[in-house]
């Protein structure tokens, strides 16, 4: 077990590597090279949430869910391995295709079933980016709203932009809360579906804030809006989630209580 | 004290002493059930751990207190809203009173009272620092003037954990006291709620004489106090509203059409979401940490919560709200104020946005 400096070291190392300019490979690299392997191999809950809230909120990206998935099949690091059965992966090199975000990289590679628990992990993963992303958003929208001003007045001083902004931050929280308590399969795809709702909520939130100027190419806010459109679909959107566990509801009839003071 | 040990002993004690309501599905009948069931929880202990022993109570954690209310709630033992009363009156006491108000903690724990708040007025509501029930100092007397609204058992209440003004506008002015509510001058009138059940009641004061000892604390501490009752409210509160309302959803299961899966993963997801930030909310309170601002998130969330998963018993459910008697009506209707009382939906929106996001002033 890895103990709270040393998470809060790494963590400051993990991110000046993802702010850095260059693509997914070259970060993919550094992190090998700043310890994420080894990190994973260790404290495998620690590590990911450490490292996947980084990756939502500097909009880096490193096929680093591979990695995640593939501890969780006790096979070694580096590798690609298919999301679903239609074979998508990230790519590993990580070769720009089309799609929403080329950036991710996605690709196809041969399907074979996951299990439970490898599929938990990925979900718990992917909740932590959503999150990490949202803050983002939010973070964008909140400086627009303090900074730009309309009628003579900051955008933050309307009511309606303040109450945007304040259920984005509400999504988020409860996201945050429900993935530091997954710890199994149902808790982690409870998790990932509230971080998917969250992250679409604070993708239309903040977009509404940002009004034209995040509707640019140029501006930071399209490029994660993207990624939790893709983020979200991954593994289970928050919809489909939501289906998934309320089919389990009806099936037992009865809803369990999963977490404990 | 440990929450395991607690957890199973008080299983244990409920498996053999069995508390299930008695009376009729009245409020009459709530209530008494409430009374009967604290009676026993604290004459058998229960009720008493999580309270300080100089206010007669066990002493241990207050997460005790959750653990509790959680039980009591999922086994439908007392109605929870009433029940949790208790929260949002007892700790404020036990912070800020003196030994002699500290010593009618007992009777509110074990049943044999009832108290009410006395914040809200008329004309004070979100606003509740513009309070104007005025206390006048007469001798070793207060002098009360004024009407308090939508006070919760008011008509059954003992005594009043009353919020007044005793000098000059604004938060500075307000003064907290704890008035018997069988003083002269005291009037109640309940008022009939939409939802049936004629939870609260109008309150006029009328040159009340409350003596000088029953001021809660210091004068122009009121608002302090007031405030102060947040982190209970919103902690051991919430997971006992929470635990009844996961037996809700269990009701709504058992009734529940074939494709209803995903209304009913939603409903639950809000569930888990509230669960999770309110266990969060728990352990920072455990830890000591003080609760500010944060818990407002978890009062959007159980308000959004609670209306969801009614919304969703009368989606699935046609006409069990508009034309069959079950509890399904009342229970949608009380759903409609998870977002009033307490602070209103847009009140704590705005607290999230000032003191969370620092977006300065409106
Ligand atoms: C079932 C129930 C039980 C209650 N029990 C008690 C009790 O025991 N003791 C007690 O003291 N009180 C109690 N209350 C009162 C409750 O605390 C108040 O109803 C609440 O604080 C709102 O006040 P109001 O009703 O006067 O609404 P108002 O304050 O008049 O608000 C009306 C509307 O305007 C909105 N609004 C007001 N100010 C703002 C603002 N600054 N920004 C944006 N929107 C705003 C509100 O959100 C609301 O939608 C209870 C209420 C209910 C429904």
């Amino acid at each position: 077990m890895i103990d709270a400096a040393d998470l809060t070291l790494l963590s400051t190392g993990f991110r000046a590597a993802m702010e850095e300019p260059g693509d997914a490979d070259r970060l993919d690299a550094a992190l090998v090279e700043l310890g994420w392997r080894e990190l994973l191999a260790d404290s495998p809950d620690e590590a990911v949430a450490l490292v996947f809230p980084l990756l939502g909120a500097t909009g880096a990206h490193a096929p680093l869910l591979n990695d995640v998935l593939l501890h969780a099949l006790g096979r070694p690091p580096g590798g690609v391995v298919a999301l679903a059965e239609n074979g998508l992966a990230f790519g590993r090199p990580c070769v720009p295709a089309g799609g929403l975000d080329p950036a991710l990289g996605l690709c196809r590679v041969e399907w074979r079933p996951l299990g439970e628990e490898a599929v938990a992990a990925g979900r718990r993963a992917l909740g932590f980016q959503l999150v990490g992303a949202g803050r983002a958003m939010l973070e964008l929208a909140r400086e627009h709203a303090l900074t730009r001003t309309q009628f003579g007045r900051r955008l933050a001083s309307f009511q309606a932009v303040r109450h945007r902004l304040a259920e984005t931050l509400v999504t988020l929280e409860a996201a945050e809360a429900a993935l530091a308590h997954a710890t199994d399969p149902t808790t982690s795809t409870l998790g990932k579906a509230l971080a998917g709702r969250a992250g679409l909520a604070a993708a239309r939130n903040c977009q509404q804030v940002l009004a034209g100027i995040g509707f640019t190419a140029e501006h930071r806010f399209q490029s994660f809006a993207r990624r939790v459109l893709v983020l979200d679909d991954l593994l289970g959107s928050a919809k489909a989630l939501a289906e998934d566990v309320g089919g389990s509801l009806l099936a037992t009839r009865r809803a369990p209580r999963l977490i404990e003071l | 004290m440990r929450v395991e040990e607690f957890r199973t002993g008080l299983r244990a004690w409920l498996d053999e002493h069995d508390l299930s309501p008695v009376h009729d599905k009245s409020l009459d009948g709530d209530m008494a059930q409430l009374s009967r069931v604290r009676r026993a929880l604290f004459d058998a202990g229960w009720m008493r751990w999580g309270w300080p022993e100089h206010a007669g109570g066990l002493g241990g954690p207050t997460i005790l207190r959750a653990v509790l209310g959680e039980e009591v709630a999922t086994r439908g033992l007392a109605e929870p809203g009433i029940y949790s009363l208790i929260e949002v009156l007892a700790p404020t006491l036990i912070r800020y009173g003196s030994p002699e108000l500290l010593a009618f903690v007992p009777l509110l724990l074990s049943g044999e009272e009832t108290w009410c708040q006395g914040f809200s007025e008329p004309g004070a509501g979100s606003d509740l620092a513009s309070l104007t029930t005025r206390a006048v100092r007469d001798g070793a007397e207060w002098v009360i003037d004024g009407q308090k609204v939508w006070t919760s058992l008011a008509q059954y209440a003992q005594r009043c954990l009353l919020l007044a003004r005793t000098s000059g506008p604004g938060h500075r002015g307000i003064s907290a006291f704890l008035v018997d509510m069988d003083s002269p001058g005291v009037l109640v009138r309940p008022i009939e709620t939409m939802h049936g059940v004629d939870e609260f009641a109008e309150v006029f004061f009328d040159g009340v004489r409350v003596p000088a000892d029953r001021m809660i604390g210091a004068v122009g501490q009121g608002w302090e106090i007031a405030m102060s009752i947040l982190p209970d409210e919103r902690s051991s509160c919430f997971w006992h509203r929470v635990a009844h309302l996961y037996t809700r959803l269990d009701r709504l299961l058992a009734a529940a059409p074939a494709g209803s899966e995903r209304a009913l993963g939603e409903a639950f997801l809000d569930l888990h979401a509230i669960r999770s930030t309110s266990l969060r909310t728990q352990h920072r309170r455990a830890r000591g940490e003080p609760l500010g601002a944060e818990t407002s998130i978890d009062k959007i969330l159980i308000a959004s919560a609670e209306q969801r998963l009614f919304d969703t018993a009368r989606d699935l459910l046609p006409g069990v709200v508009e034309y069959e008697e079950s509890p399904w009506r009342e229970e949608y209707l009380y759903s409609r104020a998870a977002t009033i009382y307490g602070g209103t939906a847009e009140i704590q929106r705005n607290i999230v946005a000032k003191r969370l996001l620092s977006l300065g002033d409106e």
